[in-house]
């Protein structure tokens, strides 16, 4: 009996027969819509009608030649390219402080998390109701210290009133990992570099920071990703106006394969922005190696 | 004229109309090409409504009145036990109003209805995402009406007539003949009607007609303009300087600089509806009626001379309403008027039935109503030539005039025609109209008062919170004119409807924000939209465009 395990172990059926799930897993809610929405992609289709005939590449030229599609990529990156960095900042200064044992540490741990469990579509618009010049809670302290900002009125304070409200939500999710990188630094590293520092900044610096950089890099991608995806804040808080000046490419996708059923457009949206996607995260794992070497 | 009656091809047309195979206008039509009378053949193929031996009301059903003795007897079986309706509504008043009579019509019937809410960005996605599938999840849909061209894209359409339903006096007793015709449009398609009644949108002008009428405002805008305050502004002219007249100045006494204008002009919540109502004398006259498509090429007229116009009119509103007012949603508009700081505003007929509740509403009794001001000079985008007008005032049916469908898939349709006929009932139509949070406003003869229609004032100052006289007839007077007008704005109703105006609203959205000028935004929406009739066909969508005006 023992034999046979072992031969079942080390032989080949058992090992793809504990894989099988994942791979039919994967198979079925990755690689088949993917060659769904390629097949689309390359298609007209019309709502009560569906496919309605081969269009070749008509699609992918509409996309690439939409100025509402890269308006759309632009948004999305200045979106990213501002709030990861923000969040980044945020999220390691409070960890280290936490890690250090800063006063109100513990109180300050159990509640930080607590954005993360709310609802985008309802900070959104919830942040209607503190951007609007009529009454709104940042606004009008704000324009009473003579700051106005038109939050609601422009694609600047658009986008700007939606990367506040992404930064409260998400600054605890770099928070979470990045404390459990800093707290796996060994002690006596501490304190040999507090012996050489001439402040907590500098050993942050020159010690924490390269240290939980593996993990701190783990972190930056996933929201990096995540933000790329980014869609229930900056929809609910502008619904991508005004024009189409704080749409993101999520909504964008959204409102033309959704909302109108252009499933052949839509689907070479989709298959552009994976394209680029999977680049920009090719480059910042080329970079994460090369830091790490 | 030489007698063209000929027996045997007048029974060829009775058989087609009979089998379905012609509607009832080309009955008509054919049968008056033959020698006989259209107005008798009208009457003649008139569909039968419910018995008329209708009593006041009955135990059985309280909320019913008038009500058939057939539908008493129907109640006393409980005929709905067992039954469950699935309702997909707008997250929204009208939703509301929908469910505020889901337990009076379970009590009177044993049935059971589910409502779900779903918001306006995603009400046509959720409703044709459960059709096209075919999960046939929900019986009945809360429409727009601009959705109906969707609903006919499958050689099998997604809704029902409920023409049979309407004849059989056992469900709630309701008139389709008591529609305002503009109205009755929207609920049907090549003359069936599909839609239950619910809501009549339209737009008007409503303004403070206290402070038009008072003596200092008056002088002071003579001396301004060199012309008597127009109460109301007739042409866009006038609305242009009464607007700018009371921006920027304290005309309330509550110590805050008030506005000319309020608009809700947010990019997908309905803020296009404004430019497609201001825009409109400005392009559909007594000599044109076209105001989207050419009906023989299918080329879009939305950048034409006179839309470009209109936007630019449109644009300069801008100045007499907070900044912000770009990226208000329907109540944020609302709420400035409300709240007694602006002057104007065109809107739907919530405002009116809002501002009678003390309790969110500072302007009840205060309220004028009108059509909306009209041009002295519109561009016929057909001929490509203007014309001058003593006055081109032009009515509309702009909005969602919401109302329920009932699906295809739907295995209870007579259950859910009940459920719909119940609100449709003159009892709970008249509350509806009535009462400001059900967003319902009126579009059957029995809710106007006389001359317009046979109603009563008193259903109206009698409702909960009651209405102010005066705004009663303000508003009804008002309203019917628009309903009413000679010179209606198309309401466009053809497949990817929904697309069309999201590209006019974000083009327009843009133009208000200084994104783009107004000709390169209504440039961008015609190519928008060329590509759009080139998607579902552009054959196809000139037959549905033209069949729309028939």
């Amino acid at each position: 009996m023992a034999a046979r395990v072992e031969r079942l172990e080390h032989g080949g059926y058992f090992k793809y027969a504990l894989l099988l799930p994942a791979v039919i897993w994967v198979l079925a809610f990755t690689f088949l819509p993917l060659l769904s929405v390629i097949r689309y992609s390359f298609s007209s289709y019309v709502m009560g009608e569906g496919v309605t005939g081969f269009v070749g590449f008509q699609n992918y030229v509409n996309v690439l030649t939409s100025v509402e599609f890269w308006q759309s990529i632009l948004v999305t990156v200045v979106y990213v390219v501002v709030a990861v960095p923000i969040e980044l900042v945020l999220g390691f200064l409070a960890a280290w402080l936490v890690n250090l044992g800063a006063p109100g540490s513990k109180t300050f741990r159990a509640i930080i998390g607590s954005p993360l469990f709310t609802l985008e579509v309802a900070i959104g618009y919830l942040g209607v109701t503190f951007f609007t010049d009529q009454g709104g809670l940042i606004a009008v302290p704000l324009s009473v210290l003579g700051i106005h900002v038109p939050w609601m009125s422009t694609a600047y304070g658009g986008i700007a009133g939606a990367i506040l409200l992404d930064v409260w939500r998400w600054t605890s999710f770099i928070f979470i990992i990045v404390l459990a990188g800093l707290a796996g630094i060994p002690g006596e590293l501490y304190d040999a570099a507090v012996l050489d520092a001439k402040s907590h900044w500098q050993v942050m610096w020159h010690l924490a920071v390269p240290l939980a950089w593996p993990v701190t890099t783990i972190a930056v991608l996933l929201r990096t990703i995540e933000c790329l995806k980014t869609f229930a804040i900056p929809f609910a808080l502008t619904s991508g106006g005004p024009g189409t000046s704080t749409q993101t490419f999520s909504a964008m996708d959204y409102l033309t394969t959704i909302q109108f059923f252009d499933f052949g457009k839509g689907s070479a949206m989709g298959i552009v922005y994976l394209i680029l996607v999977s680049a920009i995260i090719a480059i910042f794992f080329q970079q994460m190696r090369k830091q790490l070497t | 004229m030489a007698n063209r009656y000929d027996d045997k091809k007048f029974g060829e047309v009775v058989r087609d109309y009979v089998r379905g195979a012609i509607s009832r206008r080309q009955f008509i039509v054919r049968g008056a090409q033959l020698g006989l009378s259209a107005a008798v053949l009208a009457k003649l193929t008139r569909p039968s409504r419910a018995a008329a031996n209708l009593v006041d009301s009955d135990p059985a059903s309280p909320y019913e009145s008038p009500i058939t003795p057939e539908r008493v007897a129907f109640l006393k079986t409980k005929p709905y036990k067992g039954t469950t309706i699935n309702v997909m509504v707008l997250k929204a008043t009208v939703g509301d109003g929908l469910k505020y009579h889901v337990p009076h019509w379970e009590q009177a019937t044993g049935g059971k209805v589910n409502v779900a809410e779903v918001p306006i960005e995603t009400l046509h996605t959720q409703i044709f995402s459960d059709l096209s599938s075919g999960l046939g999840k929900y019986d009945t849909y809360m429409t727009g009406a601009w959705f109906y061209g969707d609903f006919f894209v499958p050689k099998d359409p997604y809704i029902v007539p409920v023409e049979k339903f309407i004849a059989d006096p056992k469900h709630s007793y309701w008139d389709p003949d008591q529609w305002l015709p503009a109205m009755r449009k929207l609920y049907s398609w090549n003359e069936k009607v599909y839609g239950v009644l619910f809501d009549g949108d339209a737009q008007a002008l409503y303004y403070r007609k206290d402070e038009f009428a008072k003596k200092e405002n008056q002088d002071k805008f003579k001396a301004k303009y060199n012309y008597d305050l127009p109460a109301p502004p007739k042409t866009t002219k006038e609305y242009h300087d009464v607007a700018d007249f009371f921006t920027g100045w304290d005309w309330n006494g509550d110590g805050q600089k008030d506005w000319g204008i309020s608009l809700h002009a947010k990019v997908n919540e309905q803020g296009f509806f404004h430019f497609l109502t201001l825009s409109a004398p400005f392009v559909v006259s007594p000599d044109n009626k076209y105001y989207f498509f050419n009906p023989d090429t299918m080329k879009p007229l939305i950048n034409s001379e006179g839309h470009v116009r209109a936007l630019e009119d449109y644009v300069k509103f801008l100045a007499n309403g907070p900044k912000e007012e770009i990226s208000w949603t329907l109540g944020q508009g609302w709420n400035l008027f409300l709240d007694g700081h602006s002057a104007t505003e065109p809107t739907w007929g919530d405002l009116p039935t809002l501002a009678q509740d003390p309790k969110t509403s500072k302007v009840q009794g205060k309220m004028g109503a009108a059509p909306l001001p009209g041009t002295t000079e519109a561009f016929n985008p057909i001929t490509g030539q203007w014309k001058k007008y003593d006055l081109n005032q032009v009515g509309n049916t702009n909005g969602g005039s919401w109302h329920c469908v009932i699906s295809r898939l739907s295995k209870k349709q007579e259950a859910t025609y009940d459920f719909l006929a119940f609100m449709a009932n003159k009892k709970n139509a008249l509350f509806n109209c009535t009462t400001g949070w059900t967003g319902v406003q009126p579009g059957m003869k029995f809710e106007y008062i006389p001359p317009m229609g046979t109603g009563k004032v008193t259903d109206w100052t009698g409702a909960n919170p009651p209405w102010n006289e005066d705004d009663v007839v303000e508003y009804l007077k008002a309203y019917y004119a628009v309903l009413a007008a000679p010179i209606q704005q198309e309401y466009l109703r053809i497949p990817g409807a929904a697309e069309y105006w999201h590209d006019l609203d974000i083009n327009v959205s843009a133009v208000l924000a200084g994104q783009i000028k107004p000709k390169a935004g209504l440039d961008a929406t015609a190519a928008a939209w060329e590509k759009v009739t080139d998607r579902y066909g552009r054959d196809k969508q000139k037959a549905l465009y033209k069949a729309s005006f028939a």
